[in-house]
């Protein structure tokens, strides 16, 4: 099952990603799932539209779920994005991690879905209720040594966004 | 030479294209490609500083050299999930 795809034009299942990941070594199991909300920054959204730059996204999410499941310890990983217009209340984003205990586990998932936010190359496009629309504004993934010094401070990295919440 | 480069997300707004064909001096790097990029308009040129380069599944920095027939791909900043 470790060969799905990870970037998907067709809706989300949950029971697909959780095919084949039950371990007996494993007593926590962490689900996560994005959807879509109504609203961004004050705006009425009426739908969305999530792109991906599918050649890199596919590598660096198997990459970010091999280097999760290694920092905290957890043996599994997964997780799927999707691409494609969006309705309010889709599914965007779904991931599973599987630990030992549920403190490993939790911390996982929370690595996991900040990790693939600000890491990979997708990108979400806003429909608002007055017709118009925006690419969301996120992080960028130029190099720190290719950024100007004025940028520097955009560039969000997933240990930035982690320690952001507190973890 | 010639490279071509494909525009994702907000990239592909400013560009008014999904892809471009743009033709480079020989041993120019994806430095000289954002330089050429960044005087096609403002809205590029203030794009480009936080934009990415990607060549085939690998992101690579603004000192690379390209190639003739190189497929390039220009990432905004993400905003996944």
């Amino acid at each position: 099952m470790s060969d799905f795809p990870r970037i998907q034009s067709a809706p989300l299942s949950l029971d697909a990603l959780l095919s084949g990941s039950e371990r007996d070594d494993c007593g926590a199991l962490a689900i996560f799932a994005g959807t879509v909300r109504d609203h961004h920054e004050g705006r009425a959204v009426h739908s969305l539209n999530y792109s991906a730059y599918v050649r890199v996204a596919e590598k660096l999410i198997r990459d970010i779920e091999m280097e999760i499941a290694a920092r905290f310890k957890v043996p599994l990983c997964r997780v799927v994005h999707r691409v494609g217009g969006l309705s309010i209340g889709e599914t965007a984003i779904l991931a599973i991690a599987r630990g030992a205990h549920r403190a490993e586990t939790f911390a996982a998932m929370q690595a996991l879905v900040e990790a693939v936010k600000h890491r990979v190359p997708i990108w979400k496009e806003e429909f608002y209720a007055d017709g118009s629309s925006a690419f969301v504004n996120g992080c960028t993934l130029v190099a720190p040594e290719d950024l100007p010094p004025a940028e520097s401070r955009l560039h969000c990295t997933p240990v930035q966004a982690i320690e952001s919440i507190g973890i | 030479m010639l490279v071509t480069v494909e525009c994702c997300g907000a990239a592909s707004r400013v560009a008014g294209a999904t892809s471009l064909q743009v033709t480079l001096p020989p041993t120019a790097s994806v430095h000289d490609l954002f330089a050429l990029l960044s005087a096609r308009s403002p809205e590029f040129a203030e794009l480009l500083p936080r934009c990415a380069c990607a060549r085939g599944d690998a992101i690579v920095p603004r000192s690379t050299v390209l190639a003739d027939g190189d497929e390039l791909a220009l990432l905004p900043p993400v905003a996944g999930g």
